[in-house]
């Protein structure tokens, strides 16, 4: 406080403050990067101190197909995002659904990996280090992946039902951005498993 | 949460306000996460219980906030209450004008003090050399003297091997040099306008000898080896040459002013629009 | 300007009073289901309470148990569950539910709000920590135990790998510790998101970032350092389930684990924990001081500054807690470096309030008394500490007496300090009765005396060779007369507590009546009646400067002409 009058500001300005649904959501993905920062400083400090096999480079294939179905699904949510600002329900339903397919297609690839993984080379989470770091960071985004899945296919049948509407856009869009979170992590997980790990 | 009171000042008035309803769902869904957890210590039933008090506390949940969240309108009756203090004496500290005396208004430029220190350091090499031709009758010995502490391999030298030329000592000592000399400089730019009356004497002569005497006292400890070969008497005025060239070098220069009188928020860059005014020059202590 | 009066009202509730309204049980339903913040805040702090009791005699039992040499107080097994729980206790169910419960309680009301920006999962939140803290006192009586006596985790509150590991801590002990932290490690998130969405979105009109209570901003600081403390622990956690569930490998260093990644997770947690705990007690001395001392804040942008600074230099320090491990020296000296930098925002802030008590009218009431205290004992808090961020000190020090005696001064001489004066300054705006001033003098000058009789000591038996953990002690160390002294100091410290129980329940019944701003005092919350109503303000406030209460108290001079 300084010692001197001061002009007082203009009152009657608007007064507007962030909407309280995305900080919170922000705070929570703040909150949960730092979990996948633990997982991937792990994963990383733990690469090629496995005592036995199979290691990365003999078993991992890189699945670019998931990934670009996992990333895609960031713009198709963009896409509906858009939509129902302008209130196009029926546009919106649709690329929240093709959002959702690709959210499966990339579901049932992680699936089809870890079945060949367990049964065809033997790697569990208790064969070895790598093991044990690689399911649980990937198996902790695929976490992550179900649950937005599960929050994505209510909207979707809300969608369905008719109720929802413009005045739902921010709750959406919301939501929306923890899938683009989930995206974003998995370009982060995709980097240390598949590319610097192999 | 909107509020229904009409908004009319000074009478009774009435209405409801909307508050969030009490809720059981949160304690059931907490329950049910904290049980989940309980059943890998306990018995997987009770996992199978938690699983079951999420599903339904999520649902629970769900059905308070969508479509729309649940309220309860609690009914308010208004009246203004004024809002007093028994103690209506304000008392503002009075600061005396000896306070801030010694704040600096003005100071020299950065620049200022690297040219004190250029200038300084280039003037003490004279004393340093013409003691060393003098007593010594070799301009290498005073530089071998500095740099030689920068050299590892030597110890023990002769008076001899001092006085010879070394290109390792000459490197380092100009290294030592020109770094302590632009630093001291540097620190003369900042100090002088802090020190209240002749400040050439003090940062000129005053400081020199203290420096010189805490290295006195102190090299005997740190290196003795060259402590020994040191005459106490030209150091002194090799270091009171820099300080009184590079004191008269910053001194010369024109002041500017600080930014100390301006508010914090001012300084840290921060647009408070209540906080500027345009003069600060008034309170901020013309006295030097 | 013209009109002087802001539209703040108090108010007048035409609907019955709740307290007195239905049956027992109705009146603990109505409790169980709430979603307002003022409750919650409440039941957090009951909460906690009770936990400090609990976690206080833990410790006492340990202190008889070391009163004199080679004792038998309590058996080796049960000394180890004892040191383990009353660490995690006090940390986990005491420091950060109580210090929540305060911003639950308040925030809304400083800045203005109704409630909190997510009241259902404000009350969620609450439920995960307290059955958090449930699930980890029922290890006492629930499973098969190693030693028969329960499952008690007995690892240390630190946990360390490989002791966590099956095959030195067979039975449920550590999986309770991991389970019950990860469960209130939840409850914890969810209570940071909400203060961080309620500061930052819930602010009335005219409370910009600048004007808000420094308490306010402080419990900002700590939400957003919460949200990446308290996370790395709870990922860490799951990692020791899975070695200790399903087989992993992360800390068997039989497979190629290493046992320092978990120390490294942990203490990435474990410090900026410090400082989670810390700056909610900084927060409750800024309100204090100015309004026992009669003066604004000195250096408000300074506390901001200071109090952010703190929470990013606190993200760097952690490994000064593991000097011993042996690190190379790049990095021991980047860590006392780091470690030492701290020093600078926390002078910042004890100048800051010795700046504000100079020159002011200073009234020591209790609250007031425990915060001078508080300045006192953090400033030599702070100077044991950075006499440890010297790893060769360290080395010489490191987990003996001097180490517990440094951070209990923390966390006893600054953060406990403050808590009391808290619940002493807010308790007649919480129950609308003020507790009893000559039972507070009695309270404080005991806790003082003992606080300072046992930690003061403990830094002479740290500095004897005493390290922290141990069971029991032969006779001819020359610790018997110290140990001694530190346990008479620690009754002290538990009658003091007593005391303050005592002081709670009578003044509930018997406290002079408060009024609505007992303290003459300027943040919002005092605008309300005491205790406040349901919907907090009756019409929304709107403010003009970092003091409201202080504009309508001196409408011919008011702070917003100087802000």
């Amino acid at each position: 406080m300084s010692a001197i009058p001061t002009v007082p500001e203009l009152q009657d300005q608007p007064w507007h403050l962030p909407s309280r649904g995305r900080i919170g959501m922000l705070s929570l993905i703040i909150g949960e990067s730092a979990i996948f920062t633990i997982f991937v400083v792990a994963y990383v400090f733990y690469i090629g101190k496995s005592l036995s096999g199979p290691t990365p480079g003999q078993v991992l294939e890189v699945p670019i197909f998931n990934t670009i179905c996992l990333l895609s699904s960031s713009i198709t949510i963009w896409l509906a995002e858009r939509r129902i600002e302008r209130n196009e329900i029926k546009a919106f339903g649709l690329w929240w659904g093709v959002t959702i397919a690709l959210g499966v297609v990339f579901l049932v690839g992680t699936g089809l990996e870890w079945y060949k993984l367990i049964y065809h080379d033997g790697l569990t989470i208790s064969t070895n280090l790598f093991g044990t770091t690689f399911y649980s960071l990937v198996g902790l985004h695929a976490t992550h992946v179900v649950i937005g899945l599960a929050m994505l296919l209510l909207v979707l049948v809300f969608t369905l039902m008719g109720r929802v509407t413009e005045h739902h856009a921010e709750r959406i869009q919301v939501l929306a951005l923890y899938w683009h979170f989930v995206d974003a992590v998995w370009v982060v997980v995709f980097t240390v498993v598949y590319i610097v790990g192999r | 949460m909107t509020d229904t009171v009409q908004h009319e000042a000074g009478r009774e008035r009435e209405g409801t306000i909307h508050l969030p309803a009490p809720t059981a769902w949160p304690i059931v869904l907490a329950f049910g996460v904290t049980l989940g957890f309980a059943g890998l210590v306990t018995n997987l039933g009770v996992t199978v219980l938690g699983v079951i008090l999420i599903a339904v506390g999520s649902i629970g949940w769900f059905r308070q906030v969508l479509p729309h969240e649940q309220h309860e309108d609690v009914p308010v009756r208004v009246q203004p209450v004024t809002i007093e203090s028994s103690r209506k004496f304000v008392e503002r500290i009075e600061v005396s004008e000896e306070h801030r005396a010694h704040l600096p208004v003005e100071t020299y430029p950065v620049l200022s003090g690297v040219k004190g220190g250029i200038a300084g350091g280039i003037a003490m090499i004279f004393p340093a050399l013409a003691y060393g031709l003098i007593a010594q009758h070799s301009i290498w010995y005073p530089i071998n003297l500095l740099g030689g502490a920068g050299v590892a391999n030597w110890r023990n030298p002769t008076t001899a091997d001092i006085a010879a030329f070394h290109w390792e000592g000459l490197l380092v000592a100009s290294v030592i040099q020109i770094v302590a000399c632009l630093l001291v400089g540097l620190l003369y730019g900042a100090m002088l306008p802090m020190l209240p009356r002749r400040p050439v004497l003090l940062g000129g002569i005053i400081a020199p000898l203290l420096w010189t005497g805490l290295l006195h006292s102190t090299l005997g400890v740190i290196n003795p080896v060259l402590d020994e070969h040191i005459a106490w008497g030209w150091f002194v005025i090799s270091q009171v040459t820099f300080g009184v060239v590079a004191g008269l070098v910053v001194a010369r220069e024109s002041r500017i002013r600080t930014a100390q009188s301006l508010p914090f928020v001012v300084r840290m860059g921060i647009e408070a629009p209540g906080l500027m005014h345009d003069d600060h020059s008034q309170h901020s202590g013309e006295k030097h | 300007m013209a009109d002087q009066t802001l539209p703040i009202s108090g108010s007048v509730d035409v609907t019955p009073p709740h307290a007195a309204a239905g049956t027992f049980l109705e009146r603990l339903h109505g409790w169980v289901v709430t979603v307002d913040h003022k409750k919650l805040g409440i039941l957090y702090v009951v909460y906690s309470l009770i936990f400090l009791l609990v976690g206080g005699a833990e410790a006492l039992a340990i202190r008889i148990q070391l009163m004199i040499p080679g004792n038998h107080f309590l058996t080796a097994a049960t000394y180890n569950q004892f040191f383990t729980m009353h660490g995690t206790t006090m940390v986990f169910l005491v420091g950060m539910p109580i210090l929540f419960g305060f911003a639950n309680y308040l925030v809304p009301l400083m800045i203005g709000a109704r409630d909190m920006a997510f009241p259902r999962l404000n009350a969620f939140s609450f439920w995960l920590t307290a059955l958090g803290g449930l699930l980890l006192y029922f290890s006492f009586i629930g499973g098969p135990g190693l030693y028969g006596m329960g499952a008690a985790p007995d690892v240390g509150w630190f946990a360390y790998a490989p002791l966590t590991a099956h095959v030195f801590s067979p039975g449920n002990g550590t999986d309770y510790w991991a389970l019950a932290l990860i469960v209130s490690g939840f409850g914890t998130l969810g209570t940071a998101i909400n203060i961080v969405a309620t500061i930052i979105s819930m602010r009335c009109k005219g409370m910009s970032l600048l004007r808000m209570p420094l308490f306010a901003w402080l419990m900002l600081v700590v939400s957003a350092l919460t949200l990446v403390t308290i996370t790395p622990l709870t990922a860490a956690q799951f990692m020791l389930l899975i070695d200790r569930y399903l087989g992993g490998h992360f800390f068997d260093t039989q497979a190629g684990g290493s046992a320092l990644v978990w120390i490294h997770f942990f203490w990435i947690f474990g410090h900026p924990e410090v400082y989670v705990l810390v700056l909610p007690a900084f927060a409750i001395a800024n309100e204090i001081i100015p309004v026992f001392s009669r003066k604004a804040i000195f250096g408000y942008p300074a506390m901001v500054a200071a109090s952010v600074g703190i929470a990013f230099v606190s993200l760097g320090v952690w490994a000064h807690h593991m000097f011993t491990v042996g690190m190379t020296s790049v990095s021991n000296a980047f860590f006392v470096l780091s470690t030492m930098l701290v020093g600078i925002p926390t002078g910042i802030k004890i100048f800051n309030w010795l700046a504000t008590m100079w020159g002011g009218k200073i009234r020591f009431a209790t609250p007031m008394l425990y915060c001078t205290a508080f300045v006192f004992q953090f400033l030599i808090a702070g100077l044991t500490g950075i006499i440890l961020s010297v790893a060769p000190w360290d080395w010489q020090l490191h987990n003996s007496y001097f180490v517990i005696a440094h951070f209990h001064y923390v966390l006893v001489g600054a953060i406990v300090f403050n808590i009391f004066a808290a619940i002493y300054y807010w308790y007649p705006k919480v129950t609308g009765r003020m507790m009893s001033e000559r039972l507070g003098k009695w309270n404080f000058w005991l806790f003082l005396i003992g606080f300072h009789v046992t930690f003061d000591t403990m830094h002479f038996l740290g500095f004897l060779g005493m390290p922290r953990s141990i069971y029991t002690y032969e006779p001819n160390r020359g610790w018997n007369g110290l140990n001694m002294v530190v346990s008479i100091g620690a009754f002290i410290q538990g009658v003091a507590a007593l005391i303050f129980v005592y002081n709670l329940v009578w003044s509930y019944f018997h406290g002079e009546v408060a009024g609505n701003d007992p303290w003459d005092a300027w943040t919002l919350e005092w605008a309300t009646p005491s205790p406040p109503p349901d919907y907090n303000f009756a019409t929304d406030p709107e403010v003009k400067s970092r003091r409201p209460l202080w504009d309508l108290k001196h409408p011919d001079d008011p702070d917003w002409k100087y802000e």
